[in-house]
């Protein structure tokens, strides 16, 4: 009984506290370790540079073409050079990193919000819905996510919404998995089964304790899930099977650039740097957000 | 064991046909006739009753629910129906992309496996010196360059500084023409082990670190045994679990992977047989490979399971 009473008691208070340390030191432990610089600093070379391309805020317009510079090397004027049309590859990247991160947003939305969503409520429900919740979700995961993505975008077309929703949907029985797996540990700890006894709110429990809980899982899990994102929609613009032409988009850069290459090699580099970087950026912050969640996995 | 088996296979079945389900209700969301579209422009000189009839013979007409189950009979009795594009069966066409995809995979299994393992056990035995530091620069760069993108890059190295196309030549089968096989395979291949090589090497050198920290491992190399032996029975056999769980989700990502690297590479495979089905929206194909796909990715999992009781006596149990 005095247990009982002592977590009762001695919960609430260190939670708070818990959760206020951690939100100062967030950014801090994740600055610490470093995968979590590396990622931190290239996911903003990566979103400024997207950023910039969306707002159009490039050196020069990606669109114009100039045959009086066709294919020219880098130099100050175009660091990446220029393509067989005389436009700015640098620019042109830009432009399309915009895009790439556009769309890997919307699908990681997507897969984070569903997921999660999916995963909680597998795991508090128990019983028949998460029998469907899973069993759902493990007939998606059969089918490799790239396959999925290509047959819903060659059904839905591959406007950005569309090709978001492809990508997203395959990214979905990943989060269910890792949301599920803590729910379930949470749903019986005792500081949930002590909310409970106090008389909390089903939604005070929901987002004053389980969300909390989960949310480092799904900070990972959402880090991760941008870097699969941007390959996914560089392999299917590599495809031909990106937003339609007025649009920029990196991998019909690079499929574009295999009949260039063998003269002009910087239209291959230029967006396929800019691939590399936002993934690998996406990759080191998603494992420092693992080491900075949990102390245990830190890599040495 | 036997029931588990059991068990396991039924769920298989389930999963598998969710995903016939799934796959089917995605295609028919698309637009276009895949008649007409088969026909191209000679479509627009039918008359209706002449397109009616058409469609009643691919079964194009029918209601949804309908098609789903003829084709769901026809594909357990082992017709997977006539492609639209080609007019040929599918199961033929299949048979003749099949070897390709699976050469390939296993040739880039077998090399992520040998890059990943080699790498991470190199690492892991000396932490922090030149060849981990090797390893994890390894590991970042396969992580990050796409299959595609180092594809590109090997053909392009490969054509214009080279002078060496060996994919313009007809695809070789391994039987009719070994060397002109191997020379057409070995490049997609590496494309695309590096990303596999990557997660594996990083797999194992965790998996190593782990249980060097421990009692029995430093018990082994306290009474004398041989660094080789104690690297190989004592750290290499208690990582295997974990490598061999990476290994399978890899094979997972590479069927999928397949799909881009055969493009670039014009291997006449299972991916570019699909890649040019969606372009025809040739259905029946679609459909078929698709469904090929995810069954090979649900047996390659099973397997993964069943190779876990087969290393590890301990999950034998129940």
């Amino acid at each position: 009984m005095t247990a009982v009473g002592g977590g009762l008691l001695g919960h609430p208070d260190a939670a708070e506290v818990g959760l206020e340390r951690r939100r100062a030191g967030w950014l801090r432990t994740l600055w610490r370790s470093r995968s979590g610089r590396v990622g931190l600093v290239l996911v903003g070379v990566v979103s400024l540079a997207g950023i910039l391309g969306g707002v159009g805020l490039t050196p020069e317009n990606p669109g114009v073409q100039s045959s009086s510079a066709v294919l020219r090397g880098p130099s100050p004027p175009h660091l990446f050079g220029t393509d067989q049309f005389g436009r700015d590859v640098f620019s042109l990247v830009l432009q399309g990193m915009g895009v790439s991160l556009e769309i890997a947003g919307i699908a990681v939305a997507i897969a984070a919000v569903v997921g999660t969503l999916g995963g909680i409520t597998a795991g508090l429900l128990g019983r028949w819905p998460e029998a469907l919740i899973m069993r759902g979700s493990d007939i998606i995961f059969a089918i490799p996510a790239i396959l999925l993505a290509l047959a819903i975008v060659t059904s839905l077309g591959a406007s950005v919404i569309d090709s978001a929703l492809a990508i997203g949907v395959g990214y979905v029985p990943i989060f269910v998995r890792v949301v599920r797996g803590p729910v379930l540990a949470l749903r019986e700890a005792d500081f949930i089964r002590a909310g409970r006894v106090l008389g909390f709110s089903r939604r005070r429990l929901l987002f004053g304790h389980i969300l909390p809980n989960v949310g480092g899982a799904v900070a990972v899990q959402t880090s991760l899930a941008f870097a699969w994102a941007i390959l996914a929609e560089a392999g299917l613009s590599f495809l031909g099977l990106g937003p339609p032409p007025p649009t920029a988009s990196l991998g019909e850069m690079v499929s574009q650039s295999s009949s260039l290459a063998g003269v002009a090699w910087w239209t291959l580099v230029g967006p396929s740097l800019a691939i590399v970087l936002a993934v690998i950026g996406f990759n080191f912050l998603g494992d420092g957000l693992r080491d900075a969640a949990d102390p245990r996995s830190r890599t040495r | 064991m036997l029931l588990g088996v059991a068990r396991r296979l039924l769920s298989m079945v389930i999963t598998l046909l969710g995903v016939s389900v799934v796959i089917f209700v995605i295609l028919r969301l698309l637009p276009g006739n895949a008649v007409t579209a088969s026909l191209g422009v000679s479509a627009g000189l039918l008359s209706h009753a002449q397109l009616a009839a058409l469609d009643r013979y691919y079964g194009v007409g029918q209601p949804a629910v309908q098609q789903f189950v003829s084709w769901l009979v026809a594909v357990l009795t082992g017709n997977l129906g006539v492609s639209l594009a080609s007019r040929e069966p599918v199961a033929t066409l299949i048979g003749a992309a099949l070897p390709v995809t699976v050469e390939l995979a296993l040739v880039a299994i077998v090399l992520g496996l040998l890059i990943g393992v080699g790498l991470g056990m190199l690492g892991a035995l000396h932490p922090g010196r030149l060849p981990d530091s090797v390893g994890q620069g390894v590991a970042v760069v396969g992580l990050g360059v796409p299959s595609f993108v180092l594809g590109t890059g090997i053909v392009t190295l490969l054509a214009s500084v080279l002078h060496y196309f060996p994919s313009s030549q007809s695809f070789a089968g391994f039987f009719q023409n070994p060397w002109l096989n191997l020379q057409q395979i070995i490049f997609p291949a590496l494309a695309l082990s590096l990303g596999i090589g990557a997660a594996i090497m990083r797999t194992t050198r965790a998996a190593i670190l782990e249980v060097s920290g421990q009692g029995f491992v430093r018990t082994a190399r306290g009474k004398g045994l041989a660094p080789r032996t104690v690297s190989w029975r004592h750290l290499f056999l208690n990582s295997s679990i974990p490598i061999v769980t990476m290994t399978g989700i890899q094979l997972g990502y590479l069927l999928g992977g397949t799909v881009i690297v055969e493009q670039i590479f014009v291997l006449p495979g299972l991916g570019r047989l699909l890649v040019t089905s969606i372009a025809n929206r040739d259905f029946p194909v679609v459909q078929s490979v698709t469904l090929l796909f995810a069954a090979a990715f649900v047996v390659v999992n099973m397997l993964t399971d069943i190779l876990y009781t087969v290393i590890d006596p301990r999950t034998r149990a129940r």
